[in-house]
């Protein structure tokens, strides 16, 4: 029970963080961009929100890396066994990695933050958002090499771990380029980019909506304009590195694979079965479009072998619920991807769009739909794991804490968290609504 | 010479040096609001982030130092972490809220310092009791991974080590912070918590090494630097302070090496072959780029008028 327990927790916990991780890393990067225009432009306004989105930040920031500590913590008390393997292996050396990618951030951000215009060099400011952003770009990929290997491991001698337990022949080095490393980092960053970008979107056009000011609805409009940009092309970069990524898994996790598409046998040009469930070998309630799987998964139709659950002990299956996730992350990107392709077009035609009000509400949800989407595709990737925590090499019932000690924390964890996300944004949206453009702009 | 200890004491000396001049601010910040405010909230502002994130850098160090180690603890300070991460949450989520936050009924930008400065201390205590067990041992059993608080708490050696370092920690803060009219009291408590500290060294080492000369030495000396006028302003040279405090406590590494927990081998704890070579090259690599980002910092200080002026524009 425990056990269960523990996944419970950690994806709980895990699903709160990323939150602020996709908050981070997007507003970073939109201050980034402001930046720029301020550098080139000189216009008060844009200064005024980059003081008021840096001070959202700090927060961000701050409260992010408190639950990064939690989510570490977590790891050590809830998996002692996989951080155990983790630290007699090069997937340490990640970790440390990690730890002077988030000084970068943290060093930098101090000073960019704090000793704003100590420096006179006029690029001071954009380059120091510069690399706050590769920090914090950087600590996200960090983190994703932990995940591929999770994947794919490498590093040891697995075949002599799996026989006595004990890692030997260790490359401290390999871990940082697993066989899904690649392909993995490319949607990880892209789609986290994405994500992050839509929420601020949809933040500004509900603002751009609400505000009577004209001042301030044309610095919200460039940052619609900035973030709706990065969106359509994060969202076309999402769609090949994901298509790029499920080639990856047919090739390297090909159990996980059969499970994400609930391929019941394998064989050559099986269809692509939307939805539906499994119910005593067979698929119900699915919605067949025939060849299609094949041509998703590799681009090419009918000579493509793809597996099924049959080949496998049942004991090794995932929870096949990961097809549902996986079917929803796709439906869902499809969906944001024409609203960013109407966006595109009302662009290409140098028209606002948002003087459609149902394109604008559209955008408005489209940001809580765009980080459901995310953390669906998080949930398929980790569940398609299941009950592998290291992939053919430790089980989730090998690495984890069967002590019953694990539910008192657990359940302050919880409650901590339900308190710690929504409030956090209320303090964003005080913090940034504090000092309206119209006041700030006063002599 | 086992480098590997050797590093990761330094950077846990320099972890626990950074803690503590926030210990030292907390402190003034609770008990002279008024008129340490300013002083202390330059200092504390914009670099609690830099200190949460050397905690970190020690923990991940040790986790890649001592790999056979890491589940025992884990599972020994259990509570202890849980603690240590309700503290940290707190200590984050109230300065990052103070810095910014605009009053709102009965919370205010005092209260959330207060929140900061209180969560700041019992944080520190949680460090000082796990480092009071590293050192010996004390409220452990190693042969099922417990800790035993009360067992802990029976025992008087842990006891002068958290007092020992807290007074003197008192005895310092008004030198960091550079507040003139306590001068007198901070050598008082500086020499009263080095009698503590030296009674818990006399019990736990059963007798007085040697290697306590150099720290004894370099812990004295500071409030004598900060009484005498010509000295005065090198003593409260925050770059200073902290490589003189870091260097002191990492002169105390005898308290841990070889012998940690009262009876373990630290050499047979360490890491060691490819391991052990791409712990020392990543943490010199890392240690460059830190410099240079430190470096940074110190240059924007110092060309800095007055950090509170900026965050409050």
């Amino acid at each position: 029970m425990s056990v269960v327990f523990d996944r419970f927790l950690f994806a709980f916990t895990i699903a709160s963080h990323i939150v602020l991780v996709t908050m981070s890393i997007a507003l970073i990067l939109l201050i980034f961009f402001l930046e720029y225009r301020y550098l080139t432009k000189k216009e008060e306004i844009i200064k005024d929100l980059i003081k008021r989105l840096k001070k959202v930040f700090i927060v961000s920031f701050g409260i992010g890396t408190a639950s990064g500590v939690v989510v570490a913590v977590e790891l050590i008390n809830l998996f002692p066994g996989f951080m155990t393997l983790v630290s007699e292996t090069g997937v340490i050396a990640i970790f440390y990695a990690e730890v002077f990618a988030f000084f970068l951030e943290t060093i930098l951000l101090m000073i960019y933050v704090y000793f704003d215009g100590v420096f006179k060099w006029k690029y001071t400011n954009i380059v120091l958002s510069f690399f706050v952003s590769v920090g914090t770009i950087t600590s996200g990929i960090l983190i994703t090499m932990v995940n591929a290997w999770m994947n794919s491991p490498n590093g040891f001698d697995i075949t002599s771990y799996k026989d006595n337990g004990i890692v030997t022949g260790v490359n401290p080095w390999a871990p940082f380029l697993t066989s899904t490393t690649i392909p993995e980092e490319l949607h990880v960053i892209i789609t986290t980019i994405f994500t992050g970008m839509m929420i601020i979107a949809s933040y500004f056009v509900y603002k751009y909506l609400q505000s009577n000011n004209e001042k301030e609805k044309s610095a919200y409009k460039y940052v619609i304009k900035i973030s709706s940009w990065i969106n359509i092309i994060t969202i076309l970069l999402a769609g090949i590195t994901g298509s790029n990524e499920i080639s990856t898994t047919l090739q390297q996790q090909p159990l996980k694979y059969a499970a994400f598409e609930l391929n019941t046998n394998p064989g050559k040009a099986l269809p692509e079965i939307l939805f539906g469930t499994y119910s005593n070998g067979k698929v119900v309630n699915g919605i067949p479009i025939p060849g299609l799987q094949g041509f998703l998964a590799q681009m090419s139709t009918g000579d493509t072998y793809l597996p099924g659950l049959s080949q496998y002990p049942s004991s090794e299956w995932p929870p096949l619920y990961v097809h549902l996730t996986f079917d929803s992350m796709v439906v869902g990107g499809v969906l944001l991807g024409l609203l960013l392709f109407m966006i595109f077009i009302y662009n290409l035609m140098k028209k606002d769009f948002l003087k459609n009000k149902f394109i604008a509400y559209l955008q408005i949800i489209a940001g809580p739909i765009a980080l459901i989407v995310y953390e669906l595709g998080w949930v398929t990737d980790e569940v398609g794991r299941v009950p592998w925590i290291v992939y053919n090499v430790l089980t989730i019932q090998q690495a984890a804490n069967n002590s019953s000690g694990v539910y008192l924390p657990g359940y302050f964890i919880i409650a901590f968290y339900i308190v710690l996300i929504p409030s956090t944004f209320y303090i964003f949206s005080r913090i940034f609504n504090a000092k309206p453009i119209k006041e700030v702009n006063k002599p | 010479m086992n480098y590997v200890f050797y590093i990761d004491f330094a950077i846990f000396s320099i972890f626990a040096t950074l803690i503590l001049t926030e210990i030292m601010g907390s402190i003034l910040l609770l008990l002279l609001w008024n008129d340490s405010k300013k002083v202390v909230l330059e200092y504390v502002v914009p670099i609690w982030e830099i200190t949460g994130t050397f905690a970190v850098f020690w923990v991940v160090l040790s986790d890649f130092a001592f790999p056979s180690i890491l589940i025992p603890l884990a599972s020994i300070f259990s509570a202890g972490l849980l603690i240590f991460l309700i503290l940290f949450v707190a200590r984050n989520a109230s300065i990052s809220f103070a810095e910014f936050f605009e009053k709102k009924g009965w919370l205010d930008e005092k209260k959330l310092y207060y929140g900061y400065a209180l969560s700041s201390i019992l944080l520190g205590l949680v460090v000082l009791v796990i480092v009071s067990t590293i050192i010996g041992g004390y409220g452990l059993n190693l042969s099922n991974y417990t800790f035993n608080f009360f067992s802990f708490a029976s025992n008087i050696s842990p006891w002068l080590f958290i007092l020992g370092s807290l007074v003197t920690a008192i005895g310092f803060a008004p030198i960091f912070y550079n507040i003139d009219k306590m001068k007198k009291m901070s050598m008082i408590f500086v020499f009263i918590g080095v009698l503590i500290s030296m009674a818990f060294i006399f019990i736990q080492e059963k007798g007085i090494p040697r290697e306590v000369l150099i720290p004894l030495v370099l812990t004295i000396a500071l409030p004598i630097l900060y009484n005498i006028p010509q000295t005065r302003n090198v003593a409260s040279n925050k770059a200073f302070f902290i490589a003189y405090l870091s260097i002191t406590l990492f002169s105390l590494n005898f308290l841990v090496y070889p012998t940690a927990f009262g009876k373990l081998s630290v050499d047979s704890l360490t890491t060691n072959g490819t391991m052990a070579n791409a712990y020392i090259i990543m943490t010199l690599t890392g240690l460059v780029l830190l410099a240079i980002l430190l470096a940074l910092y110190t240059s924007a200080v110092k060309k800095s008028a007055s950090v509170l002026n900026k965050i409050q524009e």
